[in-house]
C-alpha cells in the first residue's frame, strides 16, 4: 500500500495521461462523433419501473394485448348547456376531432355512444348525436335515458349535469411522444378552441405519467447546475484557491462522465430512477474532494511529492473505507425486485468507485502539477481546533450520559417507527396547485373516479362466458364490487348483454336480464355487440375484462381494496380464472415489494458496513460499537417518518441505506485516526482529542455539502424528491452530530490499544527483531505470539521468580531492569541483569526447577507465556510453535555456553 | 349486425352498389370508374361465404353462410343466412336499399325474433369483424366520385395496377378523409384499398391476390380478400368458396317475415 502511495505521489503526470486516456474513451462512449448525439438512452418512461417479469405482469399485458390498453386519457368540460342540440352538437363535433388526433385510436363521448331505443320491432341503435340531429326534440329525453343504462350512468356526465366527459383512447403512441408532443396541452387546446369552454380538466395514466416525467426532468435541469454551482463554491472555500477549485470540480465531473459510460456499456437507461444518479454522484464525489483538499492544503511538507504521499497515507485508508461503505449502502438495495431500482444502486456504487479511485489518483496528482508548495491555514482551522479541545473535553467529561441518552432514544425511535405507515399517494406527490392533480381530483369528484383497475376472468375454453351460470358469478362478483366504497363503477360484458337482451325486446325492462340459455347469449353477443364490447370480452368468449373505475388514489387504499377483491376472486368457481389488475394496482405493488424489502436492504448494508469495520479495527466487537452512532440517527429517522406522518415509500424507504452508507464515512475518518491515534499513543483517551482535533473541520464541511447537496432536491415540483432532499439532510446531519458526540464517547470506552500495540510502541514498529525470542518470526507471526501472552507489572523489589519453585512460565522483559541471583549459604549471589528483551525462565518450562531467582531493580513490565498457551500454539499454529522452540533452544543454549564460560 | 350483409355483398361483388348509376363526371379516372361499374353483376348472384375474423392475440372466429344477392330496379337486396357454427346457425340479415336510406333487419333465433334496424354507428364494427357499414359503403359511393382521380399506374406484388383516389361525399359522414385504390386493368377489379384517416394515416386495408381473382360468367369477383384494421390491429379474412350467377330466387328470401319460417 505504502509503495502504491508513493508511486502515485512520484508520478503525476503519469497517473493524470491515465485518467485523462480513460476520459477520452469514457467520452467517445458516451457521446457518438460520428452521428453527433449522446448514446447515452434516456428512457423516462414509468412502465420501464414496473417489474418486467411476473404473474402480475403477465396479467396486465394479456389483458392490454387482449382488450387494448385501459390507460385512457378522461377529459372533463364544463359546459353551459350539454343537454341541448347545440350542446350535443358540440360535444359530437370535439369528439370527432379528439379522435382525429395522430396516435388516438378512439375518442368516445356523450355524442357517439349508441343510445338503442327499442319502438315495436323497429330498434334504432343510432347514436345520441345522430338523434339529436335528426330530432333535437329528443335531447331532452337524454338525461333520463342516461341515467337508466348502467354503463352510461355517471361515466358520460357528472352529476350535476353540466360536466361532459371524454375518453380517449391511444393507439401506438408511446409514454414518451405522448410527453414529447404535448398531447395534453394539445387536447386541453382543442378542448378550449371547439367546446368554447375554459374550464377543461384532463387526467388518466398517460397525462399523470407525462406530468410526473415533465417534473423529474426539470428537477434533474435544476439539480445539476445548483449541485455545480455548490462544487465550486465549496472547493474555493475548502482551497482558497482557483487552480485547486478546478481539480477538484474535474475529478467530480470525471468520475460522472466514466458513470455515464458504464451506463452506456451496461445498456442502463438514465430513467426516472436512475436520473437521480447524477445529482447524487455529484454531491459525494464533492464530499471526497472536500476531504482530499481539507487534508492536502494543510500538510506541512517539504515539497509537493512528499506532500501527497502524506496526505494518500493519512487520507486514504479512511476515504478508500468510506467509499466502500456508501458502495455497501448502494449495493444493498440490489436485492429490490424491480429493475430500476437495482440500475439504480448499481450506477450509484459504480460511481461512487469511480469517485473514491480518482480522488485517491487523479486530484493528489492534480494538485501535486501546481507545484507551490505553500501552506494555506485551513479556513476556521483555529476555530475548529478550539470548538474540538472544548468537544473532546465535553464528550469525556459526559461521556456516560451522552451514552445513556442516546441508548434511551433507541425505543423512542422504535415507538414512533411502529407508527409509520407504507405506501404512496401517486397524485398527491405534486404540489396542491399542480395542474395535474387539481384535474386529477376534479374528475374524481364529479366522476365518483378517476383511477381504472381492471379484473381479467380467463377461461380457457372457447364460448365458456356465454354459460349463464358463469355470467352469474361474474354478475355476483359485479354488485359485490359496486358495494365496495373504492368503487365508481363497474362495467362487463352482462351489462352489455342485458342491455342488448332488453333492446330486442321492445326496450322491456323485465328483459334487462341474462337471457337463459348460452346460445341465445351467444347470438346476443355477435349479432348486438358494438365495438364497445370488444373491450369487455373476446372474440371467442374465453375471457373479459371488468373495468373498475375507483376514486381513491394512495396506495395503502388500493392495497386494501387488492386484498379484499383477491379474496372474492378466490370464491370463484372453475373454469373462471380471475385477476386484478391495471396501472394503479401494478404500482402499488412494486411500492410494496419496494418497502418490504426496505428491511432486508437496510439489514444486508449493515451487515456489510460492519464487516469492513471489522476488518480496519481487527475487533467485530469494536465494529459494532462504531455502527451504533450511524444506526442511532437511521433509528431517529424513522421515528421522524412516523411522528410526521410521511410514509416509507419508494423514495423515503431509499434514504436509510443511502444515508447508512454516506454517514458511516465520518465515523470511519473518526475511528480511523482514533484507531492509529490510541495505538500510536497507547490511551484511547488521548486519542480521542487528537483525532477529534483532526476530524472535526473536514467531517463539518463535508457533512455540509451533502447536506446543502441533498437540499437541493427541495427544489423540485414532486413532493417525494422534496421529502428524499429533507429528510437525507436530516439524517446526515444527525449522523454528523451523533459522530462528534456519541462516537468519541464511545470511543473513550473502547479498548482497542491491544498489547501488540503496546509491545509495538514500547519494543520498536518490529519487535521481533529485537526480542531474541520472536526472532525468525514474520511481524503477522510475532503478533499471534504476542497477543497470547499477558502483560504483567512489577514494582521495584518485586520478585518475579523463586530459586527452587517448580514453575513452567516464561518471561520476556518489556521494560525496566531485573536481576537474576541465587542463594548461596545466604548469601545473595547476582547471575545477570537482564533489560528489555531478555527471555527469563525458560528452564523452568523444560520441567526443571527454578536455578535462579528474579526481582525487579526497576518497576519493569514483562510478557509472561505459560506451559498452556505454548500448547496451544503447537496445536494451532504449529510453524510459530517451531520457530519459539527453537529460539527456546537457541537461548538456553547461549545460556549454557555463557555459564560455562562462567565456570571455566 | 346487417351492415355486415353489406361488407359481404362487397367482397363477393364488390361493385354491385355502382348499379345505381354514376353521376356523369368527366374525368381522367373515368374509363376505369365506368369499367369496374360494368363488372357489376347485373343478375343475382347466390355465394357461399366464410367470414374468418382474427382478433389482436391472433383467436379467431369463423362463420360460414349463404348469401343472396339481387339487383331490383337499382335497388341492392341482399340476405345472408349463417349456417355455422351451429349455435348460431338460422340467423339472418337483410339489406334492403332505398332511395333515401336503408332497411336492415336482423333475425335472432334463440329471441325468434325479428327487428328492423334503423341509425347505428356507421363506424363500429359488424359481429366482430374488421367491417363497417359505412367502411363498405364508401367502397360503394367511393366509386361515384366524380372528382376521382387517376394517380397513375404502378406494379403491385407483380400486376400491373392503376391507382385511383376517391374522398368520400360530404353525406356519408365518413371517418375518412381518402380512399386509394390499386386496380387491376383487365378485370377491373380493386386488388388494394387504403382507407386514409386524419393526416393520411391508413387506418384500414382490405386486400386481395390477382391469383384470386375469378370469374362466374362474365363478371369478375375476387376469392379470397383480407380486411385489416391496423389501428386495431385485428383483421377479417373473406372467402367466397362458390359463386353461382343468374339464378331465378324468390322473392319471399328478401321478405323478413319470412324468416321465421323455419325456425
Amino acid at each position: 500500500m505504502q509503495r502504491l502511495t508513493r508511486w502515485i505521489a512520484a508520478h503525476p503526470l503519469t497517473c493524470m495521461a491515465v485518467v485523462l486516456l480513460l476520459s477520452l474513451l469514457a467520452f467517445v462512449t458516451v457521446y457518438d462523433l460520428h452521428d453527433g448525439r449522446l448514446r447515452l438512452k434516456i428512457d423516462p418512461t414509468i412502465e420501464r419501473l414496473l417489474p418486467e417479469k411476473g404473474d402480475d405482469r403477465a396479467v396486465f399485458d394479456r389483458a392490454r394485448e387482449t382488450f387494448g390498453d385501459s390507460d385512457a386519457v378522461l377529459v372533463a368540460v364544463a359546459l353551459d348547456e350539454v343537454f341541448t342540440p347545440d350542446g350535443i352538437a358540440r360535444i359530437d363535433e370535439l369528439t370527432r376531432r379528439f379522435g382525429e388526433l395522430p396516435g388516438v385510436r378512439q375518442a368516445s363521448s356523450l355524442a357517439n355512444v349508441p343510445n338503442p331505443l327499442a319502438d315495436g320491432d323497429m330498434l334504432e341503435i343510432s347514436t345520441f348525436g345522430a338523434q339529436a340531429r335528426e330530432n333535437p326534440e329528443r335531447v331532452k329525453d337524454f338525461p333520463a335515458q342516461i341515467a337508466a343504462n348502467p354503463i352510461y350512468r355517471d361515466a358520460l356526465v357528472s352529476k350535476d349535469g353540466h360536466t361532459v366527459a371524454f375518453s380517449i383512447s391511444l393507439g401506438e403512441l408511446s409514454e414518451e411522444d405522448f410527453r414529447k408532443q404535448d398531447y395534453t396541452g394539445k387536447i386541453r387546446a382543442l378542448a378550449v378552441e371547439v367546446g368554447g369552454s375554459d374550464q377543461v380538466w384532463i387526467t388518466g395514466g398517460p397525462v399523470i405519467k407525462a406530468a410526473t416525467v415533465d417534473a423529474l426532468l426539470d428537477t434533474l435541469a435544476f439539480t445539476l447546475p445548483a449541485v455545480l454551482g455548490l462544487i465550486v463554491i465549496m472547493l474555493l472555500l475548502v482551497s482558497r484557491s482557483v487552480y485547486g477549485m478546478l481539480a477538484g470540480a474535474a475529478t467530480v465531473l470525471i468520475s460522472l462522465l466514466w458513470t455515464m459510460a458504464a451506463a452506456v456499456l451496461l445498456d442502463i437507461p438514465i430513467n426516472l430512477v436512475t436520473a437521480i444518479v447524477p445529482p447524487l454522484l455529484l454531491t459525494l464525489g464533492l464530499s471526497y474532494a472536500v476531504h482530499m483538499q481539507a487534508d492536502y492544503y494543510a500538510v506541512r511538507e517539504s515539497s509537493p511529492e512528499a506532500r501527497v504521499q502524506h496526505v494518500l497515507s493519512k487520507v486514504g485508508p479512511g476515504l478508500f473505507l468510506s467509499g466502500a461503505t456508501t458502495v455497501a449502502g448502494f449495493l444493498a438495495l440490489m436485492p429490490q425486485a424491480l429493475p430500476a431500482i437495482q440500475q439504480f444502486a448499481g450506477l450509484s456504487a459504480l460511481g461512487v468507485t469511480f469517485g473514491m479511485l480518482l480522488t485517491l489518483i487523479f486530484l493528489p496528482s492534480a494538485l501535486r502539477l501546481q507545484r507551490q508548495n505553500t501552506v494555506r491555514r485551513p479556513l476556521g482551522e483555529r476555530f475548529f481546533l478550539v470548538q474540538a479541545r472544548r468537544l473532546a473535553v465535553f464528550d469525556l467529561r459526559w461521556r456516560n450520559w451522552i451514552i445513556g441518552i442516546a441508548l434511551l432514544t433507541v425505543p423512542i425511535d422504535l415507538y414512533f417507527a411502529s407508527r409509520i405507515h407504507v405506501g404512496t399517494e401517486y397524485i398527491k406527490s405534486f404540489h396542491e396547485d399542480a395542474e395535474a392533480r387539481r384535474d386529477f381530483e376534479h374528475i374524481n369528484q364529479a366522476f365518483n373516479g378517476a383511477s381504472i383497475v381492471s379484473i381479467l376472468i380467463e377461461t380457457h375454453v372457447n364460448d365458456a362466458l356465454t354459460d349463464p351460470e358463469l355470467i352469474g358469478q361474474v354478475e355476483s362478483l359485479q354488485h359485490w364490487l359496486r358495494r365496495q366504497p373504492e368503487v365508481g363503477s363497474v362495467v362487463s360484458y352482462v351489462d352489455h348483454l342485458k342491455l342488448i337482451n332488453q333492446s330486442l325486446n321492445e326496450g322491456d325492462p323485465a328483459y334487462y336480464a341474462v337471457p337463459r340459455d348460452a346460445a341465445a347469449v351467444k347470438q346476443l353477443l355477435v349479432f348486438g355487440g358494438s365495438a364497445e364490447i370488444k373491450r369487455a370480452i373476446d372474440s371467442r368468449f374465453r375471457s373479459a375484462l371488468l373495468t373498475v373505475r375507483i376514486n381513491v388514489d394512495s396506495s395503502a387504499q388500493i392495497q386494501d381494496l387488492i386484498q379484499r377483491v383477491e379474496e372474492r376472486l378466490g370464491e370463484l368457481k372453475p373454469p373462471l380464472n380471475a385477476s386484478l389488475t391495471g396501472s394503479p394496482v401494478l404500482a402499488t405493488r412494486a411500492v410494496n415489494a419496494i418497502t418490504s424489502g426496505q428491511i432486508s436492504s437496510l439489514a444486508l448494508a449493515s451487515f456489510a458496513i460492519w464487516v469492513m469495520l471489522s476488518f480496519m479495527f481487527t475487533s467485530p466487537r469494536a465494529a459494532l460499537l462504531a455502527m451504533l452512532p450511524n444506526l442511532l440517527p437511521v433509528l431517529l429517522y424513522f421515528g421522524i417518518l412516523g411522528i410526521t406522518g410521511i410514509s416509507l415509500n419508494p423514495t423515503t424507504s431509499m434514504i436509510a441505506s443511502i444515508v447508512l452508507g454516506i454517514a458511516v464515512d465520518d465515523t470511519i475518518h473518526f475511528l480511523a485516526r482514533f484507531n492509529a491515534d490510541a495505538r500510536a499513543k497507547g490511551n484511547e483517551t488521548a486519542a480521542v482529542k487528537s483525532a477529534l482535533a483532526s476530524i472535526l473541520r473536514p467531517v463539518t464541511f463535508t457533512v455540509l455539502s451533502l447536506c446543502i447537496g441533498f437540499l437541493v432536491f427541495t427544489g423540485s415540483e414532486l413532493k417525494n424528491q422534496v421529502q428524499f432532499g429533507v429528510l437525507a439532510s436530516f439524517t446526515l446531519f444527525v449522523a454528523w452530530f451523533a459522530d462528534i458526540l456519541l462516537t468519541p464517547a464511545l470511543g473513550s470506552k473502547l479498548r482497542i490499544v491491544t498489547l501488540w500495540d503496546l509491545l509495538r510502541l514500547d519494543l520498536g514498529q518490529s519487535p521481533q527483531h529485537t526480542i531474541p525470542l520472536l526472532s525468525g518470526l514474520s511481524l503477522r507471526q510475532a503478533r499471534v505470539f504476542a497477543l497470547m501472552s499477558k502483560m504483567e507489572k512489577l514494582h521495584e523489589g518485586g520478585q518475579l521468580i523463586r530459586q527452587g519453585d517448580l514453575s513452567r512460565d516464561i518471561y520476556v522483559v518489556v521494560d525496566g531492569t531485573l536481576e537474576a541471583w541465587i542463594d548461596r549459604g545466604g548469601e545473595r549471589k547476582t547471575l545477570a541483569t537482564l533489560g528489555r528483551g531478555a527471555v527469563i525462565g525458560e528452564a523452568g518450562y523444560f520441567g526443571q526447577r527454578r536455578t535462579a531467582s528474579v526481582d525487579a531493580v526497576t518497576p519493569a513490565r514483562v510478557l509472561r507465556f505459560d506451559s498452556q498457551d505454548l500448547e496451544r500454539l503447537r496445536l494451532r499454529y504449529p510453524r510459530i510453535a517451531a520457530i519459539i522452540f527453537r529460539n527456546l533452544n537457541r537461548v538456553q543454549a547461549e545460556r549454557i555456553a555463557r555459564t560455562t564460560a562462567m565456570l571455566q | 349486425m346487417i351492415r355486415m350483409l353489406a361488407g359481404i355483398i362487397l367482397a363477393a361483388a364488390p361493385l354491385l352498389a355502382a348499379a345505381q348509376g354514376a353521376p356523369a363526371t368527366v374525368s381522367a379516372a373515368k374509363p376505369l370508374v365506368d369499367c369496374m361499374r360494368a363488372n357489376i353483376p347485373s343478375s343475382v348472384q347466390v355465394k357461399e361465404v366464410e367470414l374468418i375474423s382474427r382478433d389482436r392475440t391472433g383467436g379467431e372466429r369463423q362463420l360460414r353462410g349463404r348469401l343472396y344477392a339481387t339487383n331490383d330496379k337499382d335497388r341492392v337486396k341482399a340476405m345472408l343466412k349463417i349456417g355455422s357454427p351451429p349455435d348460431l346457425a338460422g340467423a339472418a340479415y337483410l339489406m334492403k336499399e332505398g332511395s333515401k336510406s336503408d332497411e336492415i333487419y336482423v333475425y335472432v333465433p334463440a329471441l325468434n325474433k325479428v327487428r328492423r334496424v334503423t341509425g347505428g354507428n356507421m363506424d363500429g364494427p359488424l359481429w366482430g369483424t374488421d367491417l363497417s357499414y359505412n367502411d363498405l359503403k364508401q367502397v360503394q359511393n367511393a366509386f361515384y366520385d366524380p372528382n376521382a382521380k387517376l394517380e397513375g399506374k404502378a406494379v403491385l406484388d407483380g400486376t400491373p395496377v392503376q391507382i385511383l383516389q376517391f374522398a368520400p361525399q360530404a353525406d356519408q359522414a365518413s371517418r375518412y378523409t381518402s380512399i386509394r385504390a390499386w386496380v387491376e386493368p383487365k378485370s377491373c377489379m380493386a386488388l388494394k384499398a387504403e382507407f386514409y384517416e386524419g393526416q393520411q394515416v391508413v387506418r384500414k386495408r382490405f386486400s386481395g391476390k390477382a391469383a384470386d381473382l375469378k370469374q362466374s360468367g362474365p363478371h369478375w369477383y375476387l376469392a379470397d380478400m383480407v380486411v385489416a384494421d391496423l389501428k386495431e390491429g385485428t383483421q377479417t379474412r373473406i372467402k367466397v368458396t362458390g359463386v353461382a350467377a343468374d339464378k331465378t330466387l324468390a322473392d319471399r328470401l328478401f321478405n323478413p317475415a319470412t324468416f321465421y319460417v323455419g325456425n
